[in-house]
């Protein structure tokens, strides 16, 4: 096995290197080369032994990560898909339909966010980062099942290419891409990124199925809920308890519905280290604190989503998603330890202000965190600012 | 001032004047890591004969411009001078060996590596004024340097924060000796102080003296601190390189004029003592040969200027190791052939890691060395074998701040890295640029695999350079 990859690759090497038939793809064919083999190169400066871990494998971990969620995206899907032809769910149709409807979607992801990857790192002569794998991965967990797959090649072709690769590509973006490619679908087509009949795919006879399927997300629910002190028995009423919102198996986006899994995410990053566990608890206290603070506020004639329990904002939306994974990417979030746990607290609040007093923008995280992105590097600077002072000068 | 200074620094009790026993204090660094890294040597020491041939290495005095003083074929003595410092010609450097200067080997752009001198069977020591313990106490501090620059051992203490050779015209605000070096591997000051107490007392007496005022700080991590409290000053518990000088000046420094500390490790502190003791050139050593590929890892008692082969021969017909000089952290790689400079006392024999390895990627990674959470070594508590493989491809800084959380002195090395990329000279050494103790961990952690520290210190250097121009 080893020994024949081994000679795939040597017989392949030559035509990629310089003076080959494809020299100009070399960054193509060292990306797939370094899958399979470690490359053998020895250090040449001090310190003479490395770390073992590099970037590919710090990527890796994540997209192993999101895999579950993708799973249950796939299935979750497939069943909201049969809810509404007025079925009943069963466990393999679930998974096939959803399989149909989500895997054209990942895979028009990564086609074009790995050949534009290709395209840029051969114009500056780069190796292909892999953050690319990520951002690739993420994107189609956050689109409604429903996108049409030209969409979803325009959102990750405008996430990568404008969020990313014109400023230099991985670790030189300041925008969080996959949110980038999220936020130009959001705006450029929102009759397929918004209202209510985006979240499930339809499948058997249409007619029957529209009429049973009349839906709102839970977002809605809440912002049109009337009663104050009552939102979460609305969002019972109109089909979400606290159960369903927590495991997700509710119509929303294909990755971001299950709180469950992405607490499970959230936690496994922290743990390996990849994931700031700063930047995760900011956000959370965000969220609480500012939902919290609402409350108090809440007065007869403000809304009546003020009143709601503020450990609801995690649990509806994408605030779950938001938090695990597109405000924990390192390369987007200030630098800083205690920026950091600004930046969480400042996306948390943000969310919950744009969520309840916005009516134009049902769901706050994904303008919360691209907002944040750009202030990241102030909040580096004014912390650094701070941290500096402490030195003793030496000059 | 300087006194409650002083004070802050050695604890009141430096104020008394009784040098040989001062409070300790324990100085705790967070930062640093400890390299869990297979080959450790044992703390048995071996007499080796002397070797054939020893060697002064010029390229390896940092900061030097050599002008030689023999030619090929000029017969030396023992402490004879082989060359000056062309920036200040009372920076003597004199041979280490008697006999037949044989080779004058040059670099790229005639940088000069090796002054290989081939031994005499009975060698001629030049003689020296020795200094004994009482005429010290009144001895001129100009007369003290001078023995020092003729005996050409005065380059064996040096200058915080660039680490030249120290300017013995101004008084040091604080002289740190170190006695141990935590970077894998050194030899521990319990093998080569054994029976040199004397030595060293006399050493910390000389350091004193050219110290005038100001203290004289030894720190050693609690385990040597522990057997030789009578002459540590400063307990320095804390992971590599928490004993470094520059980071135990950083932990204890409390304004910008003690900056500029000297420091000078233990051992050359015993040559120093030999020197003005007996009045002869010092020629022992205590070297540490270890490292997983090496083939006896032990502590060996040799000549200044060994050739590598001499201490850690072997067969290597099976693909040759990579022979680290000085540490697998700061050290730099040498042949066989090539010999051991003035200030090295380690050999660390290691893998090449030049193997492409199948895979790798999807390892859970038992066996592999990290400072990160993403391998199954974490839960490995065996020592590792750690290679020369850079271990994955160049990539842009993704801020995952490794590099920040391992530095000892509170850099922030991706930041200043950009800093010196983009020419803030001013931004980076208002970074902390100075502090850095060039111990190489932020390069180590890098999962970017981004020459952090080689950044760093080249900007060092250069700020450095131009100062002195």
């Amino acid at each position: 096995m080893k020994k024949t990859i081994q000679r795939f690759f040597e017989a392949l090497r030559p035509r990629f290197e310089k003076g080959g038939r494809f020299q100009r793809w070399y960054a193509f064919y060292e990306s797939i080369e370094t899958i399979f083999f470690a490359p053998g190169v020895p250090t040449t400066t001090t310190p003479h032994v490395r770390d073992s871990l590099d970037v590919k494998r710090y990527m890796a971990s994540v997209v192993v990560v999101l895999l579950p969620l993708l799973v249950f995206g796939i299935y979750n899907t497939g069943y909201q898909s049969q809810l509404a032809a007025g079925k009943t769910p069963d466990l393999l149709l679930s998974f096939w339909i959803g399989f149909a409807a989500v895997i054209p979607l990942v895979i028009v992801s990564y086609l074009f966010g790995f050949g534009w990857e290709i395209v840029f790192a051969r114009i500056r002569g780069h190796e292909i980062s892999e953050g690319v794998f990520v951002t690739a991965m993420l994107f189609p967990l956050t689109l409604p099942p429903t996108t049409p797959l030209w969409q979803a090649a325009m959102g990750i072709s405008f996430g990568v290419v404008i969020g990313k690769e014109i400023f230099g590509g991985t670790g030189r973006n300041f925008l969080n891409p996959a949110l980038t490619g999220r936020a130009f679908l959001y705006f450029a087509y929102p009759v397929q990124m918004s209202g209510n009949a985006v979240w499930t795919v339809l499948s058997g006879a249409r007619e029957t199925a529209v009429d049973a399927f009349s839906a709102a997300t839970p977002l809605v629910v809440a912002f049109e809920a009337r009663t104050a002190g009552a939102v979460e028995e609305a969002l019972a009423e109109a089909g979400f308890p606290l159960w369903k919102l927590f495991l997700g198996l509710y119509p929303d986006s294909i990755g971001a519905s299950s709180t469950f899994l992405c607490l499970i995410g959230a936690l496994v990053l922290m743990a390996i280290g990849v994931a700031s566990y700063r930047i995760i608890f900011g956000d959370i206290l965000g969220v609480v604190v500012t939902g919290y603070l609402l409350n108090l506020l809440a007065s007869d004639a403000s809304s009546a989503y003020m009143t709601m329990n503020p450990f609801y904002h995690l649990l509806i939306g994408g605030t779950a998603f938001g938090i695990a994974f597109m405000t924990t990417d390192p390369v987007s979030a200030p630098d800083l330890h205690p920026a950091r746990w600004i930046y969480g607290f400042l996306i948390g609040a943000l969310t919950v202000l744009i969520r309840v007093f916005n009516p134009a923008f049902p769901e706050g995280i994904m303008l919360a965190i691209l907002f944040m992105n750009v202030f990241a590097p102030l909040l580096d600077h004014v912390v650094l600012k701070f941290r500096l002072r402490r030195r003793i000068a030496n000059v | 001032m300087i006194k409650s200074l002083r004070d802050f620094i050695t604890g009141s009790h430096a104020a008394t004047g009784r040098r040989d026993f001062i409070t300790m204090n324990t100085i705790r660094i967070r930062k640093g890591y400890r390299l869990n890294i297979a080959g450790a040597p044992s703390e048995e020491l071996k007499a080796l004969e002397p070797p054939a041939t020893l060697a002064a290495l010029p390229e390896r005095v940092p900061f030097v411009k050599p002008k030689l003083s023999v030619a090929e074929g000029d017969s030396v003595n023992v402490g004879s001078l082989l060359y000056v410092d062309k920036r200040n010609p009372d920076l003597k450097f004199c041979s280490p060996a008697g006999g037949v200067v044989k080779d004058i080997q040059y670099g790229p752009r005639r940088v000069i590596e090796q002054i290989v001198i081939e031994r005499d069977e009975v060698e001629v020591f030049e003689t020296f004024p020795s200094v004994d313990q009482d005429a010290l106490s009144h001895i001129d501090r100009a007369e003290l340097v001078a023995l020092l620059q003729d005996g050409g051992l005065w380059p064996l203490i040096r200058e915080l924060p660039v680490r030249d050779i120290a300017g013995p015209d101004r008084e040091p605000p604080a002289v740190i000796v170190s006695l141990d070096r935590q970077e894998p591997f050194h030899p521990s000051a319990r093998v080569y102080l054994e029976g040199r107490l004397d030595l060293l007392r006399y050493g910390l007496a000389v350091m004193h003296r050219l110290a005038g005022e100001a203290p004289v700080i030894v720190g050693a991590y609690p385990q040597t601190a522990d057997r030789f409290s009578g002459f540590v000053t400063h307990r320095v518990a804390g992971a590599y390189p928490a004993d470094d000088p520059g980071s135990l000046l950083y932990r204890i420094k409390t304004s910008p004029a003690q900056n500029n500390a000297w420091f000078v490790s233990g051992q050359d502190l015993l040559l120093i003592a030999h020197l003005l003791g007996t009045g002869t050139y010092p020629t022992e050593r205590t070297v540490v040969v270890a490292g997983s590929a090496a083939q006896d890892r032990r502590h060996f008692r040799t000549r200044l200027g060994a050739p590598l082969a001499h201490l850690a021969g072997g067969d290597w017909t099976g693909g040759s190791p990579r022979f680290i000089v000085g540490g697998v952290f700061t050290g730099y790689s040498g042949s066989p052939g090539s010999h051991l400079g003035l200030y090295e006392t380690s050999v660390t024999v290691v893998p090449k890691g030049e193997a492409s390895e199948f895979l790798s990627l999807f390892r859970p990674g038992w066996a592999k060395p990290t400072y990160s959470r993403l391998f199954l070594s974490r839960f490995n508590p065996g020592p590792l074998v750690h290679d020369c493989n850079r271990r994955g491809g160049r990539r842009a800084c993704i801020a995952c701040m490794h590099c920040a959380d391992v530095c000892p002195v509170d850099i922030l090395p991706q930041m200043t890295y950009k800093a010196i990329l983009a020419e803030e000279v001013e931004e980076a050494l208002g970074h902390g640029l100075l502090d850095c103790v060039e111990c190489g961990l932020c390069s180590y952690v890098c999962p970017a695999k981004i020459e952090l520290t080689e950044a760093l210190r080249h900007a060092k250097a250069a700020y450095a350079r131009e100062k002195g121009a």
